[in-house]
């Protein structure tokens, strides 16, 4: 039984130039203690994806097709006070990319972890605080912190404080948008870290949303590659990392530097379409090496190919 | 592409319909002032506007023409005769005839002869009489001009000779006997004149005669080379054209039209003065930091917090106490210079921060890096990028510049020799308008420095998409 | 033996921090951000000598001190011109090498044709309101190159074909809004060698761009290095960028060098205890590394630059922390093979 079930999601965005389709289709699942990483480079969709995942897509984008059902409850047609008090924190929470400027600099770290707490639960203040201080204790800071403003922590410390945050209700599900790039490589180590303790101890579902797959391999069961709008490619990470089979992962990953060995790099020739106007049949094929007549033609529909290792390719 | 980007910021300012009646309202405004400085004399004010002779034949304090449309009944229309040729010219008398069709109840303020540039070589006598609808004849004035080349102005109101005259007529015809004195103190002479008495309850009144009347100018010379360059007969009504007039019979409309330049150069002068002297200091000032910055910033902090009324207030009155200075100085360029002076400074603080911020945007330092001078890149990157936050602000900064003219006017310590909608106001208000109920006389006015300044508000709106594009509908 | 284009000598860079009102009452003494505190190294003629570190760490504010878009609060800068500026026989051409303290201003143009920088921000290091024609242009018109539009427009199709935009009718109309990241960075490449430079710094040039163009504006750079003669001091804080194109490479933490060696010696054997976190952290694109917690051996966050720590700086983090490391700062020291390292261990 899946915690997470999203079937042929859509998120456009309807701006004055044309809808620009940032999630066409997407259908994925996340089952109790998983990890699932979003793998996408900018303008892939994965971030509306995510924001759409906790029904807070920005306009002039809209979530036009398609279901997210979240322990058993569609979370699309849900209207926005129920989503409000019984879904969105609660169920699934989120630690946002640039999360560092996310913390209100006029308020305690203590109090803002308080909050979402005493708004969803009737629970004393004190018993509130006692909370935070066990989940502040978890993500690896001192019990202190609670009494400290947000400028009086380091980067690291502040990403810490937004994943216990997005822990503080103990949802069923953790989004975690680009949670690690404004952060210094050790520092990103150290988070990385956290979240395969949090992953262990706690059992949590989390949805990272990277573009950087090395930080995938780090944390991620199962992995979605998007590109322009669509998954095309959705398996276990070591189906993915090792046997990739459509040409933009493997591309991707071909392009990744690495510190251990000298190996000639490759890339992606060419540049992600313009959403608005993607290329008729295979998004991917003005940039693929092995484009066929069909790819020009038809979009591939995503296929197994074994091993819960789905493919949306021609060669398949 | 250029051209598209361009388009595409215009689109954007006409996507609001507030803009667009923002457009509208500036594009007739300039119309008047186009029509204004086309056809009417750049020197109005001092020539017409504060010359009271000139107003002498408009009648005085009168609504507009087109209150006859609201009202039952219909206001006397001011009009004036004129003709240059004699109508019959007989060896010793030239007689000029106008003729006068008089279809209401109401009587006129007063009727006035002028008999423009008379010349002759011999003093000629000239007669002047009215010839009624009922056919009779009222011999009113006999004058003799002193010397050639005069003009005479005969007010039939208040004058003995015609009183007397008509004392007699209505003695002699309708056997009535009001003294001539009588006549000047009750003001009967038009009813006299166009009028029949009734008598009841001893009353005398009088029902007025409708018809065609004709004035009569007899110049009697044996002298040939006497004549009457042109001969006027005006009937001062109850209404006066488009916009009424003012105590001095000053026609409104012509002074309301007027204002339009004159709030447009005040307007677009003082701001676009502030606004590039602003958006200098405000780039100086953010370029270059330091011990610049700070000089400009509480330069900018002091002219911030002086108080701007009172300020010019002073200025003014310094102007009007000092001859010297009066005979020099234009009150206007004053307040335009005061005005700058404080404004500008609003601007650069402003300005600077934006340029602040711009200024850490790397393709600044990439220009330092290829060798560009601070020049350079304040003209070449930093300007463009303030320039439409600018252009709204001078939108903005319109409106004020003409709001504290119609204020300094409305406190009487504006520019006299050149008419604007505050000084309108504030004849009004000297004379009592209020009290009257002479709203011609101030409605328009307060509403023209209304809609100027709405104009530029809403140009200003519209604009602020193009400047925060955070605004913008996408 | 191979010239050296550029000679750092410890070089600093310090920012005063705004005293506060009670600070200047109490006439304390005002404090600094030390940037770059002290810093040495050289650069050979063409080779790629990279600068790692964390932000905060001064290897930028070292790159716009070699680029003279910043004066040095200390130190010295010696370049070697090969172009105008060396013919110039004058005091501040000292054993063929330009001073840039002794430079005076008028000369600052000349360094700026052989000395240029690639900025980091595709996005933010072009003016959106100028085509690339015209920004390209820019240095041109600066430096008075080319007589008339037609020669100016020749050298700006020529770059632009050098940084693989082609067809350059293409994008000389275009604004940069209407370019990808790898695009814009391309522009960005292109204005930092219309001028033709001797030595360019690259401060983090594809840090900003997505992984599958960052190879590609990779090879693009080390191409135009073989086809131009070109040095670069590349400035980077990623390890396994640095990997692909580096020849000698110095890690930089709070100001300071603490170690500096060719590249794959440095991977293999770092020396230094921070050195040997940053290359333990850099994550790798192996599934199997989710069962495993990283060991990163080291604790905490860098501290403001503003408040150095006494003796070692790096000593409040490190693993192996001696009494020493708390007294005195370490000298950097050669462990043998060019291999630099301040550490009081070696």
């Amino acid at each position: 039984m899946s915690l997470l079930d999203v079937k042929n999601l859509k998120i456009y965005y309807f701006t004055l130039k044309g809808v620009v389709r940032a999630v066409d289709d997407v259908s994925f699942n996340v089952r109790e203690g998983e990890v699932l990483g979003i793998a996408g480079e900018s303008g892939s969709g994965k971030s509306t994806l995510g924001y759409g995942l906790m029904r807070l897509v920005p306009p002039p984008g809209r979530i036009v097709g398609g279901n997210i059902v979240v322990s058993g409850r569609d979370i699309v047609s849900m209207d926005e006070g129920t989503l409000r008090r019984e879904i969105r924190w609660k169920v699934i929470s989120m630690i946002f990319q640039g999360a560092l400027n996310a913390l209100n600099p006029v308020y305690t770290i203590g109090k803002q972890l308080v909050e979402p707490i005493i708004f969803h639960e009737d629970v004393s203040l004190k018993e509130a605080y006692e909370r935070a201080a066990e989940m502040v204790k978890l993500v690896g800071l001192n019990e202190d912190v609670l009494r400290r403003y947000p400028h009086e922590l380091s980067g690291g410390m502040k990403q810490r404080v937004m994943i216990a945050m997005a822990l503080i209700l103990r949802p069923k599900i953790v989004i975690a948008d680009e949670p690690t790039t404004a952060l210094d490589v050790v520092i990103q180590a150290q988070i990385m870290n956290l979240f395969k303790k949090i992953k262990k101890e706690l059992n949590q579902s989390i949805i990272f949303i990277t573009h950087d797959l090395s930080l995938i391999a780090e944390i991620a069961d199962n992995v979605a590659v998007m590109y322009a709008g669509k998954i095309v490619e959705y398996g276990n990470s070591d189906n993915v990392f090792n046997t990739p089979k459509h040409p933009y992962t493997q591309g991707l990953l071909k392009s990744i530097p690495r510190l251990k060995s000298k190996e000639k790099l490759s890339w992606i020739p060419g540049t992600p379409p313009d959403l608005r106007n993607p290329p008729v049949g295979c998004r991917f094929h003005p940039r693929c090496p092995y484009v066929m007549d069909v790819c020009r033609r038809e979009e591939p529909p995503i296929k197994d190919v074994g091993g819960n290792h789905l493919v949306a390719c021609w060669l398949y | 592409m250029k051209k598209l980007l361009r388009n595409e910021l215009l689109r954007i300012f006409l996507s609001s319909s507030i803009s667009k009646i923002g457009i509208i309202f500036l594009a007739i405004m300039i119309i008047a002032s186009a029509y204004v400085v086309m056809f009417m004399p750049l020197d109005f004010g001092l020539r017409y506007w504060n010359n009271p002779t000139f107003w002498a034949d408009y009648p005085k304090l009168v609504p507009p023409e087109w209150v006859n449309i609201f009202l039952g009944n219909k206001l006397l229309r001011h009009t004036i005769l004129i003709t240059e040729k004699p109508t019959l010219s007989l060896e010793d008398t030239k007689q000029y005839i106008l003729t006068y069709s008089h279809d209401t109840d109401q009587l006129p303020q007063t009727i006035v002869f002028k008999l423009n540039n008379i010349t002759f070589t011999y003093t000629p006598i000239i007669e002047l009489s009215v010839r009624r609808p009922d056919g009779r004849v009222i011999n009113l004035l006999v004058i003799q001009p002193l010397t050639s080349g005069v003009s005479e102005r005969v007010d039939l109101s208040g004058r003995l000779e015609v009183a007397v005259a008509l004392s007699r007529f209505l003695k002699d015809e309708f056997n009535v006997s009001i003294s001539a004195t009588e006549v000047i103190q009750r003001k009967l002479e038009f009813k006299i004149l166009m009028g029949t008495p009734v008598i009841s309850n001893g009353y005398v009144d009088f029902k007025t005669l409708r018809g065609n009347y004709m004035f009569n100018v007899f110049l009697k010379s044996d002298d040939p080379t006497a004549r009457i360059g042109s001969v006027e007969v005006v009937i001062f009504g109850w209404c006066y054209g488009l916009m009424g007039t003012d105590h001095l019979g000053r026609d409104l409309s012509q002074a309301l039209l007027y204002g339009f330049p004159v709030a447009l150069l005040i307007g677009v002068v003082t701001s676009v003065i502030t606004a590039v002297v602003g958006a200098l200091a405000g780039v100086v000032s953010g370029y270059y930091g330091g011990i610049v910055d700070e000089v400009i910033q509480r330069l900018c902090d002091v002219l911030n917090n002086i108080p701007l009324l009172p300020l010019l207030i002073f200025f003014m009155f310094v102007i009007r106490m000092n001859e010297e200075l009066r005979r020099t100085v234009s009150p206007l360029a004053v307040i335009i210079i005061v005005l700058v002076v404080f404004s500008w400074a609003g601007i650069a603080i402003i300005v600077r921060s934006m340029v602040l911020s711009i200024k850490s945007q790397q393709f600044i330092e990439a220009s330092v890096a290829v060798g560009a001078s601070s020049i350079r890149i304040m003209f070449k990157h930093i300007l463009p990028q303030v320039a439409p936050f600018i252009f709204a602000q001078m939108m903005f900064l319109t409106p004020s510049a003409i709001l504290s003219e119609a204020a300094l006017s409305l406190l009487g310590l504006s520019d006299p020799s050149i008419p604007t909608w505050g000084q309108i106001l504030e004849s009004a208000f000297a004379n009592q308008a209020m009290y009257l109920g002479l709203w011609w006389w101030i409605v328009p006015p307060g509403l023209l420095i209304m809609y100027s300044a709405i104009t530029f508000v809403f140009i200003a709106q519209g604009l602020e998409p193009i400047v925060e594009p955070r605004l913008r509908k996408v | 033996m191979v010239d050296k284009i550029l000679i750092v000598e410890d070089l600093r860079k310090y920012y005063p921090i705004r005293r506060s009102l009670s600070e200047i009452l109490m006439f304390k003494r005002g404090r600094y951000v030390r940037a770059v505190d002290g810093v040495s190294f050289y650069v050979n003629d063409g080779e790629v000598y990279c600068i790692v570190g964390e932000s905060g760490c001064g290897k930028t504010t070292t790159g716009r001190l070699v680029t003279k878009l910043i004066e040095p609060t200390g130190g010295v800068i010696r370049y070697k011109p090969s172009s105008a500026l060396a013919r110039i026989n004058n005091e501040f051409v000292v054993g063929g090498y330009v001073d840039y303290r002794r430079l005076p201003k008028k000369y600052v143009k000349l360094l700026r044709r052989e000395v240029q920088i690639i900025f980091q921000d595709p996005y933010g290091s072009l003016d959106p309101r100028q085509t690339i024609y015209s920004i390209l242009e820019e240095p041109l018109v600066i430096h008075g190159i080319g007589n008339d539009r037609k020669e100016r427009e020749e050298l700006i199709f020529k770059v632009l074909e050098d940084v693989k935009l082609s067809p350059p009718e293409e994008f000389i109309n275009r604004y940069p809004h209407m370019l990808s990241g790898g695009q814009r960075q391309r522009v960005n490449i292109a204005r930092a060698l219309i001028l033709g430079p001797k030595l360019v710094v690259a401060d983090e040039p594809v840090s900003m761009l997505d992984v599958s163009v960052r190879a590609e504006i990779l090879q693009l750079m080390m191409d135009l290095k073989i086809s131009r003669g070109l040095t670069y001091v590349f400035i980077t804080h990623d390890l396994a960028v640095a990997n692909y194109i580096c020849d000698r490479v110095a890690v930089m933490y709070l100001g300071k060098i603490v170690e500096e060696a060719d590249m794959l010696k440095l991977v293999n054997e770092p020396l230094h205890p921070y050195t040997k976190a940053l290359i333990s952290a850099v994550p790798e694109p192996n599934p199997s590394n989710r069962f495993k917690i990283r060991e990163v051996p080291i604790v905490g966050e860098v501290p403001s630059a503003a408040a150095v720590p006494p003796g070692c700086r790096f000593h409040p983090r490190c693993p192996y922390v001696m009494d020493v490391c708390r007294r005195e700062e370490p000298p950097i020291k050669d462990v043998g093979g060019n291999h630099l390292v301040a550490c009081w261990l070696y």
